[in-house]
């Protein structure tokens, strides 16, 4: 059983204001959008060691570096080596809003510099925040301008654009992508997830990181009309728990069920959520909550890095 | 009285909701470099652990003396007003007694800022500068200063100087006015020692072991005179060869009213004849020349001020006593003739005649 853990490093940068540690604070620290007016500015940087474990026992170093001149300055100076030794992700976050693009070009580009020196593997995500702001129809337009642009600067490093707000589920979509991008050993995890979904016929399955519930992996045996739904689950599901939580309840699983579908929420391994959804109605309630009771097993065992891999052996119907 | 280190600056330093922490005002302008504020300012605008904490760091050569204060409040954008308002000195000064004005400082823009937005409003903030230099020039000048902020409020600040702490005042102990009673406007004294007045020993003995004025050196304490005193030099009886104005203060206290001055080579000597043995009256015949324009009294009471000689005890010790007897209780070693003097009421006479005639006790002089 490994009990080392494989720390990776994030950094999350960007202005003042713009908005990095309101989204940390509701993606790891299980703050409801509202609560973040409450938070005060970063001064230099927090060091976030997210106890968020991930398969392999991951570790995230969330690096929220605060965002004023003074601190930035000194991040492409003295603080140069220490900032971008060792980075897996950078995350880069534009403010919408913002009125000065010149100089937000100029210190995401000091970023990418750093990175070419420094950690020239890291991925580079690039979110355009805020966007509740901006009127609706207008949001398609301005987030593909701000997209080319940034993927022209971005060169040779290629970055991935994301749209987000704090108010609904664009924030847990980019950052899925972002941490799907850290998971080691995530075909695997994959590969086993459709096994797991062919044999209980299962029309879809989600695995959610516990503490987050960001979507880590999937799988779909045909398409579904509604390519967000992902992340619309992370966050209802995640408003939802918070909202046990505030009357002293832990959620544990939830059944939701009409005639054309049947959906089971329920705890899966000690770092995951599952969700699976069936649409074949003559498969009773119990058969399917026994199958992932069993499956349940041999997905901790993938957890652990050192585990024997074992073939899947399930009970049907 | 020794004085405080200069200050060489005063800064007032915030965190800028876009440009992060700076130095907003300081006086004199451009004292603190670019470099050395970026060396310093993790602990000027500081992380929440450190925030209302007197903090003082030492960096190329100077030293920062700050309180960070934070306030918290949606109002304020980021939801908190963070500032510090400090001082700089050379880095080899003394710098304690600073150390109580900055915290008071920082209590007062506190509450300026809580009750009518000093700091957060622009046009009040720059108030702050003239402020600040009226603060550096009046402190440096005479310790001292007031700073009027608005019609209802006013700052008065005052160095306090630190001092080592007087010995406990004892029974036996004498008061003398180290500086001469008229040396003194009685107006310019608290109103305790004001109130407490000359007229009976008792009260004003112990209001000076309680009050400050031993401290700041008002009133010195002395043993009693008596003509079967010995005393002894000390090695800063050298400094009356040494220094000029101890020479000339000496001289000045010492000469009997009437006559005139003493001369240098007569005190030395006296001072020097003082030895382990030799008591004031064994003095007074031996150099009687000498002491023509030298009043004894006098000469001793200067030479304990100033402590070029120092009073020799005597201190019994009941040395053997058989197993049935209690410990002795005053004949320790411990607690000199005076003291015994004082708490038994015996005169000096007759404790010496009754302690020479036993032969269980050993007197030993220190």
């Amino acid at each position: 059983m490994s009990s080392t853990a494989m720390k990776k490093k994030v950094l999350l940068m960007g202005k003042s204001g713009s908005g990095k540690t309101s989204m940390r604070s509701i993606i790891f620290a299980n703050y409801i959008a509202r609560d973040t007016r409450r938070l005060g500015a970063t001064s230099e940087f927090d060091v976030e060691h997210s106890h968020v474990r991930f398969l392999g026992n991951l570790v995230l170093n969330l690096w929220d570096c605060g965002g004023q001149d003074t601190f930035m300055e000194n991040y492409f100076t003295s603080q140069r080596d220490n900032i971008f030794r060792n980075v897996e992700v950078l995350i880069y976050v534009f403010d919408v809003e913002s009125r000065e693009l010149e100089k937000d070009m100029h210190y995401y580009q000091s970023c990418l510099e750093a990175i070419l020196q420094n950690s020239p593997d890291a991925k580079v995500f690039c979110l355009v925040h805020k966007m509740d702001l901006v009127q609706e129809d207008q949001r398609d337009l301005i987030f593909n301008e701000r997209q080319e642009d940034l993927r022209r600067l971005s060169r040779p490093l290629s970055c991935t654009c994301f749209r987000t707000s704090i108010w609904d589920e664009t924030l847990y979509k980019a950052w899925s992508s972002i941490v799907y991008q850290l998971i080691p050993n995530v075909q695997q995890l994959e590969t086993n997830l459709r096994n797991f979904a062919q044999i209980i016929e299962a029309d879809e399955v989600l695995l959610f990181e516990r503490a987050t519930f960001l979507v880590i992996s999937h799988y779909q045996c045909k398409e579904q009309r509604d390519a967000h739904r992902f992340e619309k689950i992370s966050n209802i599901i995640k408003q939802f728990k918070l909202s046990c939580s505030k009357l002293a309840a832990s959620f544990q699983s939830m059944e939701v069920r009409n005639s054309n579908f049947a959906a089971f929420i329920d705890v899966f391994t000690s770092n995951t959520y599952v969700m699976v959804i069936m649409s074949d109605p003559s498969i009773p309630s119990a058969a399917t909550l026994i199958n992932i009771r069993n499956a349940r097993k041999h997905f901790e065992k993938l957890e652990r890095v050192d585990g024997p891999k074992h073939s899947l052996h399930m009970r049907m119907r | 009285m020794g004085m405080a280190s200069r200050i060489e600056c005063v800064f007032f330093s915030e965190f800028h909701p876009t440009l992060g922490p700076k130095i907003t005002y300081q006086v004199p302008e451009e004292y603190i470099s670019r470099e050395l504020f970026d060396t310093v300012q993790v602990y000027i605008i500081t992380k929440p652990e450190l925030q209302n904490k007197l903090i003082t760091v030492t960096a190329m050569g100077k030293k920062l003396i700050g309180c960070p204060v934070c306030i918290e409040h949606k109002k304020y954008s980021r939801n908190a007003l963070l500032f510090n308002l400090g001082l700089v000195c050379d880095a080899q000064s003394k710098t304690c007694a600073l150390e109580p004005i900055v915290k008071k400082l920082s209590g007062y823009l506190t509450t300026l800022e809580l009750e009518t937005g000093f700091i957060s409003n622009e046009e009040c903030k720059q108030k702050l500068l003239p402020i600040m230099s009226t603060l550096l020039e009046e402190l440096n000048a005479t310790g001292a200063c007031t700073l009027p902020i608005d019609e209802s409020n006013t700052i008065h600040l005052k160095l306090i100087e630190q001092r080592k702490d007087p010995p406990i005042v004892q029974e036996y102990d004498v008061p003398v006015f180290a500086k001469g009673k008229d040396h003194f406007i009685k107006s310019q004294w608290d109103l305790t020692t004001q109130q407490a007045g000359l007229t009976d020993y008792n009260t004003f003995m112990h209001h000076v072991s309680k009050s400050s004025i031993q401290y700041y050196g008002v009133v010195t304490m002395v043993s009693i005179f008596q003509y079967s005193n010995v005393y002894c030099t000390t090695p800063i009886v050298q400094s009356l060869i040494d220094n000029k104005s101890i020479q000339e203060e000496c001289l000045r206290y010492v000469t009997k009213q009437g006559q005139k001055q003493a001369n240098l080579r007569d005190v030395f000597q006296l001072y020097c004849g003082l030895t382990p043995g030799t008591t004031v009256r064994d003095l007074c015949s031996r150099y009687s020349p000498q002491l023509q324009r030298v009043d004894e009294r006098r000469l001793i009471q200067f030479g304990l001020m100033r402590g070029l000689i120092r009073r020799l005890q005597k201190y019994p010790v009941k040395v053997c006593r058989d197993e049935k007897s209690q410990p002795p209780r005053l004949y320790t070693g411990c607690h000199s003739y005076d003291e015994i003097c004082c708490k038994t009421g015996m005169s000096y006479k007759e404790l010496d005649e009754r302690l020479e005639n036993d032969p269980n006790i050993i007197v030993c002089w220190k």
